[in-house]
Parts: structure tokens; sequence; C-alpha cells
């Protein structure tokens, strides 16, 4: 038989849905599908971790089935909003409501603060939070929301001992008269606060170190030509982001020198809730893609500016249904990953999409999620340092995100379905008929993963044969001196395994699909090794 | 259990790495497998014209009336000349393929109304020249005036290679026995069965890489293939058809 060829690519460059069929050739490692996948900050593709109930088996809706509308890391549990109510809870077991009326300012001990009356919030919407450390053991939370119906909100408690030993504090903020906001911020020791319902242009600062005082000295309003969407204090600056527009509050602690200055005329935010601070830098949504405000300041409103381009396609499908999705945004930080999540009104958990992004040495690269429903997200340290990532649903539930292997709907066991797809490779040339004769695929599982192989030749042509699927032999996590347990690990499986499996069919070119959809552990795609015969010309 | 156009085209489609078919989408075969199907036909015609006499083609079996030689029969006509070699066929495309012009017999054992002592013997060829050179004048002459006509000598072959004639015509009815051997029929259902046994399935598959290969311009690769079937067809006429003792007859009556 004629002899055969090598080809190898190792996987890297996430997601491309902007590069045609023939550009695509030249950059083999990007993934033209990459669903439920994650590039990992070591190279290749991982397949993602699932979620399950905060609080586990044992969990507990706090408001039975209304939307989860924000979420915060706070002290050593998680604040929700959840409908029209505000609720604390450490474990995910059983929830403090804490939108209580006529608190002492001195602060309600446990008993008196749960039996007072519940403040009344209007139709609340998305929620937005911020944390002013201060001087209490855990900092004071302002929530403000999307409605536009409810003044900023301002809860803390102090006590480190159980929830029945620590002293409460709660209350509306009033910046002026009966106003709402519906953003806010803590920048150099003053909460800023926007979006109000009757001055939707106009950015409020309070008084220096006393963030409900918005009449002392250092207090003060501006306002722009534009119609606020997001503020985010970012170093020295504070950025405010407006619908068509950006720009940047100066000197907010000196009366003679504070300004606004225009970062750009022609580039806005879709929404607030989309602005997250990774790798010295701001990220924001805006309706050319995703841009970074470094980016943004450099080189202005060219499309240069964006770091999306490779999924332009599914940016533009966002934007252009903007109006009925609903926005959420996190950093996992290390993993250097800025995951987006977006749901309509019509989309079920199973339906909902978001998109990671991954800060890698060439900048970032992306992949999609479907089946994480996450109108509200977040991550924080707790304050006993750990690291927690929360996600709420529009059922009212909250989860642990990026955790374990399944998704967890409403508490049911769901199989992660994950998908990559390379783009087609045509080996060096398209003239060729190439007889495919087998395939090492480099696979790091975390444990016992049996993901399927695909192939279609001549992009999925219908004029030839496709070879059926191939369930690749099932690929254990070795077991590795130090770290391996007794029945979890396989003694003498590879540590950086290559799955050989034969294959079948010709064609001029062809792409590999590697998909799942199973309980099982994740795993990196790490690359791909193909032995192929070339025959003549065609 | 014979090899079916299924199971031959897989063994092609796997000797080339290429994705076999299933009994569900045999019949919508696309590409190389839908060409790998028609090189197993094309494979078994070239065998066939190659060697139409091969056993398999055979029309029927030998000696079905016993004693009498031969795996077909045609019942002469008083006063006819030519009978269609394969009764009911419309045209060449439908004829038998090849005739074994050197073993026609004459008879009438088993003719109605026919006793001993009964007409039986081979018929010599005669070439059609041979016949309007020697006989035809006279024999048509005799059949247009008295129709004496006559105990046939000789076999004769038609130009258009679809009728058998015989020389005198045929006075009386008499059986005439000789070999003949079938076009093979072009495979369609996945379940169709190779016309040649299992042993010699190499020989179709040998041709179809061929055929394949050359499809791919894998020149190479096609003359390997061609080499192999060269080989194998010979073997399988080695086997087949000279099987017998080889041995030299003087047929002179005197020296």
């Amino acid at each position: 038989m004629a002899s055969g060829q090598p080809f190898s690519v190792s996987l890297a460059g996430g997601l491309d849905k902007s590069t045609n069929s023939l550009a695509l050739l030249q950059t083999p490692g990007v993934a033209t599908k990459l669903r439920n996948f994650e590039v990992s900050i070591e190279g290749g593709y991982r397949r993602i971790n699932g979620f399950n109930l905060f609080g586990g088996d044992d969990s507990v809706r706090p408001n039975g089935s209304n939307q989860v509308r924000g979420l915060v890391v706070y002290a050593d549990g998680i604040v929700a909003v959840v409908g029209n109510n505000i609720y604390f809870s450490v474990d995910g077991t059983s929830w403090l409501q804490v939108n209580k009326d006529s608190v002492d300012a001195a602060g309600d001990n446990y008993s008196t603060f749960t039996g007072r009356s519940a403040l009344s919030l209007s139709s609340v919407g998305q929620c937005e939070f911020t944390i002013y450390e201060g001087l209490t053991d855990y900092g004071e939370l302002v929530i403000t929301d999307k409605s536009g119906n409810n003044k900023p909100f301002l809860f803390y408690m102090t006590g480190t001992g159980a929830l029945n030993s620590r002293t409460f504090f709660a209350k509306q903020i009033t910046f002026d008269h009966t106003n709402t906001a519906k953003f806010c911020t803590i920048h150099d020791n003053h909460l800023v606060l926007a979006g109000s319902s009757t001055e939707p242009q106009t950015v409020y600062y309070s008084h220096t170190g006393d963030i409900d005082n918005f009449t002392g000295t250092g207090a003060g309003s501006i306002t722009l030509e534009d119609k606020i969407v997001g503020l985010k204090s970012f170093r020295k600056e504070l950025f405010i982001f407006c619908r068509n527009s950006l720009f940047k509050l100066e000197n907010i602690n000196d009366a003679a020198t504070i300004r606004v200055v225009p970062i750009t005329k022609n580039v806005g935010c879709i929404d607030g809730q989309t602005i997250q601070e990774i790798a010295g830098d701001l990220i924001f949504l805006a309706p050319d893609g995703f841009r970074t405000v470094a980016g943004t300041a450099r080189i202005g409103d060219v499309e240069l500016g964006t770091i999306s381009q490779a999924i332009q396609p599914i940016i533009n499908d966002i934007v252009q249904g903007s109006a009925v999705y609903e926005f959420s945004s996190v950093v996992i930080r290390n993993k250097s990953q800025y995951r987006m999540f977006y749901t309509s009104t019509t989309d079920t958990s199973a339906t909902s999409k978001g998109l990671i992004g991954v800060l890698r040495p060439q900048g970032f690269e992306w992949s999609e999620t479907l089946g994480i429903q996450a109108p509200a997200i977040a991550s924080g340290f707790a304050y006993d340092g750990e690291e927690k990532f929360v996600h709420g649903d529009k059922d009212g539930y909250i989860y642990n995100h990026n955790v374990g292997n399944t998704f967890n709907p409403a508490g049911v066991e769901t199989a992660i379905s994950a998908e990559y797809q390379s783009p087609d490779f045509n080996y060096g040339d398209f003239g060729t008929l190439k007889t495919l004769d087998y395939i090492k695929l480099s696979i790091k599982p975390e444990a016992l993963a049996q993901p399927t192989l695909r192939i279609r030749f001549d992009y999925d042509s219908n004029e030839s044969p496709q070879p059926p699927d191939i369930e690749l032999t099932a690929v254990p996590e070795p077991a590795l001196f130090g770290t391996a347990k007794f029945n979890l690990q396989a003694f003498g499986a590879s540590e950086q395994p290559l799955v050989r499996q034969p294959l079948t069919g010709s064609g001029h070119s062809n792409f590999f699909k590697v998909f799942s959809s199973d309980t099982r552990a994740p795993y990196t795609i790490n690359g791909i090794y193909i032995n192929y015969r070339p025959a003549g010309r065609q | 259990m014979a090899t079916t156009y299924l199971d031959i085209t897989n063994e092609v489609l796997r000797e080339l790495n290429e994705v076999i078919l299933t009994s569900a989408n045999f019949d919508s075969a696309i590409g190389i497998q839908a060409f790998v199907k028609d090189a197993i036909n094309k494979a078994t015609f070239d065998i066939a014209n190659e060697e139409p006499q091969l056993p398999f083609f055979a029309a029927g079996t030998s000696g079905a009336t016993d004693p009498f030689y031969g795996n077909v029969s045609v019942a002469t006509v008083a006063g006819t000349r030519w009978y269609t070699l394969k009764d009911g066929s419309s045209s060449i495309t439908t004829d038998y393929a090849s005739i074994d012009w050197d073993d026609f017999y004459l008879t009438t054992i088993n003719v109605s109304g026919e006793t001993t002592p009964y007409v039986s013997k081979g018929l010599k060829f005669l070439t059609l020249a041979d016949c309007k050179r020697y006989y035809r004048d006279n024999e048509n002459a005799d059949d247009a005036d008295t129709q004496n006509h006559g105990e046939p000598q000789f076999v004769i072959k038609s130009p258009d290679h679809r009728k058998f004639g015989l020389s005198p015509i045929p006075d009386k009815v008499y059986n005439v026995h000789f070999y003949a051997f079938e076009k093979p029929t072009r495979l369609s259902n996945y379940d169709d069965t190779i016309v040649m046994p299992d042993q010699y399935s190499n020989v179709i598959t040998a041709k179809a890489r061929y055929y394949v290969h050359q499809f791919k311009n894998n020149l190479q690769q096609s003359a390997f293939a061609l080499d192999d079937y060269k080989k194998a067809v010979r073997h399988m006429k080695s086997n087949l058809i000279n099987p017998a003792p080889k041995y030299m007859t003087d047929d002179r009556t005197y020296f």
C-alpha cells in the first residue's frame, strides 16, 4: 500500500465561527464547534464541570419558584435576591430574610431582626451588588436592581459566630428624594449610584467614607449625555458605561479637578451585567463584540478593539436578541476565565446558553455552554478565604457553579452534552484523496472517560460515504504516586494517554468530532495525530 | 452459503479501508461505495469475457437427460434448417454467452414415435463458408422441390451467433444436445449471490481493487491489483477448465 503520512494537530485557539472554511485549513487547532468545553489554560479543550444544588440534598429554595435576581458572596455565605425578597444563607439549607423594615440604626440582634416586618420591594429586577469594606466585619453590602422601582438597599452584619449571635443592619438608601437607582459601585470610598428612573444619565456619588450620605462633603452628581447602563471602579478611575458611549470619572475626591473624560462616543455597552474585571482590564459586551476598556481607549471604535472576532456570528445573534436576554457574567480567576450567560424569557434550563472566554497568551479563546441557566451568577472569596462560585436560575434554585460531573437543574442529575469539532483538515493538499488509517487522540481524563469520535469527509458531504460513530475505548485516569486513591484510578494507565483508534473512509478533507453526553468526569483533548495514505490527485 | 453482493462489496471496501455498507444502506450507496459495487460487476463481466466457458457459467447441469452429453437440447422440425440456440430468447442480449460448437449431438432417442434402431451421433462443425460452397445450393433446391431432406451430419453457426443450423436439413424430428454457457447476471440486490464458488471470490476482489485504485489515481496499487487478478484467474482457469489428464490423440486413419 502507499506509505502512510503523519499529521498532528495541537488543539488551541478555541471556537472559531468567523473564519471561512478555506482559511481554517491554516488553523487546524481551532474548533468549529466547542460546546460545554472550555479552553484549558494548559492548552487543549476541557469538558466543563457541572453544577449542583447549593445546600446539597438538604437544599431549599429561598423563595419558592420565584426567579433568582441576584447573588453575591458575602461574609461566610451567600446573599440572594429571589423574587422580591433578599436572603442570606451560610449553607443553602436555610435562609434568613434580610430585607427588613425599621431596623435599628445601631443594629438588631437576631431575634429582633427576624421579628421585623419585611421591607416591601417592588417587582425586583436583575440586581447589582457592591461591598464597601469599611470597618465592619464583612463590609457593607449595597444592592440595586434594574427594575427602577426600588431605592438602593444597604445590608450588613457583624459578629462571627452563629447567625443568632450576630447583629444585623438594613435600610434603604435615599440619595435624591424618592429617586431609585439601577447601578451601584464603590469607588475610592464613595458609593456611586446611577440609572435613576428620572435621571438615567446622572451619576450620584456619596460623601467620602460614608456610603449612605449623599448630602455631605464630597457628595455630588454629574449628568452625562447618554443613558448609563453600568458602573465599574477600576484602579483610580470610575468607568461609566452608557448605551452608546463610554466615559471615565477622574479625581472623585477633589472637587476642583473632578471631571468626566469620554473614552469613546461610538461604542456603548449592551448590558452592565456583562462587565467584569479580568487580567488587569475591564471586559464588557459592546454591540460589535466583547471589548476591553484598555483596547477601546487605545484603538477607539474600530473593530480591532473587539476581542471576540472569532465568535462574531454568535455575538451578532446575541446582540440582535439582547432586548429579550437577561445577561450575567462572572470571572473564574484560577482559569483566567470570563463566563457570560444569556437566557430569554422562553428559554428553559436546557436551552439556555453562555460563552466562556479564556485569556491565553494569544488573547481570548472562546467556547459555548448549553444547559446552564444563570440569570444570576457570582464569584467571590468568602470570609474564610474560600472562593465560591454560585448561580441561580429562573425557578428559584441556587447552585454551586463549576463543580461535579453533571448538570443538576432543580436537583435532577442531567448528563453534560459536550462536543468539540475540528475544522476540515486537508493534510496540506485538497487535490489528493486521503484514506485514513488511524487516529491517536491525546486525551487526559480526570476519571474514567469514554467520549465518542465522529469523522466526516469532505465537509460532511452527502456524496461521500461517512463512517459510523466510534465509541472510544474507555480511557482510565492514571494512578499517580502521591495522589492516587484505591479503586479510583487505574494502575499502569498512561498519564497522558494517546488513544489509538483505527479509522475507515477516504476523502479530500475531513473533520473530527469528539462528543459525549454522559455523567462521567471531565476530560481534556490535547491534540490529534492522524496517519493517512494519500492516493492520486483527483 | 454463497458470498453475497454485500459480502464481496464490503470485502473490497475493507481491503481499501473504506466505510462498509449494510443491508439497509446498500441500495443508496454513494461515492466510493457505489464505485466498488460497480467494480464488482465489472470484474465479474471481465472474468466472463476472458473465459466464458467456466463451469459456473453453464446454462444447465451436464447430462440432465441421461445419458446424453450436453446441458441444453433442441428438437428439430422436419424441413427447418435454423434453430434459436436459446429457447425464448428475443435478442442477443439474452442469448447464451458461449456455445461449445465442438460438442453437438444428434439423436432420435426419446423422440416420440421413434424406435430402434435409433440415430445417435455427434455432429461435426461446418463453417458457413463450406456450407455455402458445398451443400447449401443442393439442400435448398431439394427443400424447394422434392423435400427429401436428410439426416443432419453437420452443425453450422449462424452469422449473427443466435442460431445453429443443420446440414442436411432434417427430414424428421431429432433431439440436438449441446453445451451452452450463460451470461453472468448483473448483481443488484444486497443478497444476490456471486456466480462462482467462494474460493474464487478473490478473482473478483482483485479486479475490483484494480478498478478502484485506478479511480483513486493510485496507479502503482492498481498495477499490483491487476497482477493479483492475473494470477488468481490463471489459477482458477487451471483448476476449472483443465483438470483432466492431458493426452494426445492421432485421429488419422492411415499413416
